[in-house]
């Protein structure tokens, strides 16, 4: 440590070199964590899929409000290598004003068996299924209507008309669960039987989509197969998918993301690492007299070269830091100003994601600095110290 | 002052190769940035040409006014007649109007990786073939109206799974059997074509989507637009068809547009601080060579653009090589972007816009460093080491 003054001011010899290095790797490393942040946002998501979990809904049409036949439900819960089977409907619709939209999910009394793995408690459950005018809603959209447990909820839903002809629903929210991370939007959960018995007597009986667990996962996807061939030919096909090909990203559109983002973030260190390189090896050749000088009063090869690595590191970590930190800060902001549905998850800037990029930042210095350390271990300290080297 | 600039940028360029590593270091970042950025819009400049081609200037299109996507216009039977009889669209050799009744609508596929995707299947009517004479059948045969079968587009079926002569695909009404595969040279190869009326009957639909006409000439146009547009019976919009492909492909690949500019100017941001750091280094180890030159009556003026220019020259080799290792990687590949087949693309438009951004980037990365070089009192640079 007492010769941190000597790397000081090895970097401070050029200020605004050191400056445009430090610079020019924070950006790098902006891009660096945003990319995989992106890529662990997906990894995220994929790994809390479950392998035994499908959804299946209309395949034509939308199903909001209701599309398929309940029916469809009990035979889908009679076909084998089903274990268990919840019905969902839609309610989509707006708080006031149409651009503050909302979406509230209705399940019935399975549902808590199909999607175990979300937090919320039992008592939660019975008393959505107790009180059927009650909603529970995620911390996300609590905050963005201003509401807590207790309150009072209206919404219209210009899709779902009630048997009395109007379009306003009114519920009370039981309680506040947790967020998913796969629901970056939140989530609003509802009771079916109230949205049933509450629409026009010719709409009832209908659901949008239709949740299950298989009873083994291993035959999800043979299972899901065996859906849609089952009502390929019904008055509603079905289009089934199973929770891990949902949520997979290798899917936006047909385009593999994570290697796209890999490519980027490579394509950023490099052209960083071209930059520190070179700003080393100046930096190496305007004091090789004065590395001679270190050497001939004793620094040993080991000390010269941890001198020289440090000097590199200098910046780059300093760079890496305020690059991620930044992208930390975008990652925030930017579900906020994405275009809703735009398919790609907020980016998850984590502890973890910080030390892949300090680790990154340190070999990155350390390949800039192989060069200017093997010259100098190499000098021939005579001719250095003379300035002919 | 020509003369001047000319002069001490020669002087420049050839004391280049004694700061070549610095001066790579303008290269490879923009090389960095370039190439990241133009294959990143090689998807959407990819789409954009593949629904360009799709868009026949002799054809015009007919929608519901206002809308901007096919699946939100509605054309009642009542006023696919109405159209049919306006201005300017060719005649068959019955003397019928080539006025066809299109409808259109999302189909689940499975892609060819196993995971889920959608196709469009089209309606044509009695004149589809006439109004669109590219699509040629290239095995099995063509549907019969008023049957429930199909034809799959070639790109359709390399990209998607069942997709050969005697696989079904489920629509709302049942199975569909594929009955022939076609090639049409356009963007419509990757969907599937079948019989309006029927389609009609299968989606319970009352209404069509839009109606696509051949044009009498490419002129036609103006006659058959204000013709349709002040019939009161009628709320249409009329475009060429190229113009409305062209909109429908801005829209599908806005996202996704915005996506590689934006890691560009990222990118590009931190080639900058790279390029203002290698001039500053090449100005300081120029000191004395540009004191020199000023000493001996050379202005500052041409002085700093020579420091401009170097800037130029570098970020602009970087730029091209950037442009031609994504060419090389990805131009002409067969891609697929939800429902459309296309080849990605690296054409000259976007190699321009590179050298544009690198043109850019090097005006400001030598701005300062060239004033600095500019300004440098003469006789404090003359004594520099």
């Amino acid at each position: 440590m007492r010769y941190l003054p000597l790397i000081w001011t090895a970097v401070m010899r050029k200020p605004m070199r050191t400056l445009l290095t430090l610079l020019s790797v924070a950006v790098a490393f902006i891009l660096f964590g945003l990319m995989f942040g992106l890529n662990a946002s997906f990894d995220i998501v994929v790994a809390r899929a479950r392998a035994d979990r499908i959804f299946t809904g209309a395949r034509f049409g939308n199903g909001n409000g209701g599309g398929i036949p309940i029916a469809v439900a009990h035979q889908i819960a009679a076909m084998p290598g089903v274990k268990v089977v919840t019905a969902v409907n839609f309610l989509p619709g707006y708080v006031q004003d149409s651009k503050y939209s909302v979406f509230l999910v209705m399940l019935d009394e399975n549902a808590r068996k199909v999607v175990e793995d979300w937090p919320i408690p039992a008592e939660v459950w019975n008393a959505l299924h107790k009180d059927r005018t009650g909603i529970v809603m995620s911390k996300i959209q609590a905050a963005r209507w201003h509401k807590k447990v207790g309150d009072t909820f209206t919404m219209i839903s210009r899709a779902v008309k009630r048997a009395d002809g109007s379009n306003t629903w009114t519920f009370k929210i039981l309680a506040i669960g947790d967020d998913l991370p796969e629901q970056s939007n939140g989530y609003v959960l509802g009771n079916y039987d109230y949205i049933d018995k509450a629409k026009p007597l010719a709409d009832q009986g209908k659901i949008s989509e239709v949740d299950l667990l298989a009873n083994d996962p291993a035959t999800a996807t043979e299972l899901a197969q065996r859906i849609d061939q089952a009502f390929a030919n019904s008055a509603t096909p079905l289009n089934t998918t199973t929770d891990k090909m949902a949520r997979s990203s290798k899917d936006f559109n047909g385009l593999d993301i994570k290697a796209i983002t890999r490519g980027i973030a490579l394509a950023g260190m490099f052209m960083v690492l071209f930059l520190t390189g070179n700003g080393i090896a100046e930096s190496v050749r305007e004091r090789f007299a004065e590395f001679a000088t270190l050497k001939t009063i004793g620094f040993s090869d080991r000390a010269v070269t941890a001198l020289v690595v440090l000097e590199a590191a200098l910046p780059c970590i300093l760079g890496a830091a305020l690059g991620v930190g930044i992208a930390a800060i975008m990652a925030h902001q930017l579900p906020g100003l994405m275009p809703p549905g735009f398919g790609l998850p907020p980016p998850t800037v984590s502890p973890v994601l910080m030390l892949w990029a300090a680790a990154s930042a340190f070999v990155v210095a350390l390949l800039s600095a192989a060069l200017p350390i093997l010259r100098l271990t190499r000098m021939d300290i005579a001719s250095a110290l003379s300035g002919r080297a | 002052m020509l003369r001047q600039i000319w002069i001490v940028s020669v002087l420049n360029f050839k004391s280049l190769r004694s700061r070549l590593w610095q001066s790579m270091v303008i290269v490879v970042g923009l090389a960095a940035t370039i190439g990241v950025m133009l294959s990143m819009l090689s998807v959407s400049a990819g789409m954009r040409e593949a629904y360009a081609k799709a868009g026949d200037p002799n054809r015009a299109i007919v929608v519901s006014k206002g809308v901007d996507q096919e699946g939100s216009s509605a054309i009642t039977r009542a006023m696919a007649p109405l159209i049919a009889v306006a201005p300017g669209i060719a005649k068959d050799k019955d003397g019928k109007p080539l006025a066809d009744r299109s409808l259109t609508m999302g189909v689940p596929v499975l892609r060819k990786d196993g995971t889920k995707g959608n196709t469009v299947m089209r309606g044509f009517g009695d004149k589809g073939p006439g109004v669109r004479p590219e699509v040629k059948i290239v095995a099995g045969r063509m549907f019969q109206p008023g049957k429930r079968e199909m034809i799959a587009g070639l790109g359709a079926q390399m990209m998607f799974q069942h997709m050969q002569v005697g696989d079904k695909v489920i629509l709302p009404d049942g199975q569909w059997p594929i009955v022939g595969i076609f090639t049409s040279g356009d963007q419509l190869e990757g969907q599937l074509i079948g019989d309006s009326e029927t389609l009609l009957t299968a989606l319970h639909r009352a209404n069509y989507n839009s109606m696509l006409v051949r044009l009498a000439s490419p002129d036609s146009l103006a006659a058959l637009k204000s013709a349709l547009t002040t019939n009161p019976a009628l709320s249409v919009d009329v475009m060429r068809h190229s113009e409305w492909y062209a909109r429908v492909a801005n829209q599908q690949t806005f996202a996704l547009a915005l996506l590689g500019y934006i890691v560009g100017v990222v990118m590009a941001i931190g080639a900058l601080f790279g390029c203002l750091n290698t001039m500053y280094a090449a100005v300081s180890t120029r000191g004395r060579e540009i004191a020199t030159l000023r000493a001996l009556g050379y202005g500052a003026f041409p002085v700093a653009v020579s420091v401009i220019l170097e800037a130029v020259l570098l970020s602009v080799t970087g730029a091209l090589l950037g442009a031609g290792i994504a060419w090389a990687f990805y131009d002409g590949k067969l891609d697929l972007f939800g429902n459309t087949i296309f080849h990605l693309s690296v054409s000259p438009k976007q190699i321009e816009l590179g050298v544009i951004w690198a043109i850019v980037v090097a005006l400001l990365g030598g701005l300062f460093p060239s004033i600095r070089a500019a300004r440098r009192p003469v006789v404090e640079a003359l004594r520099a080491t």
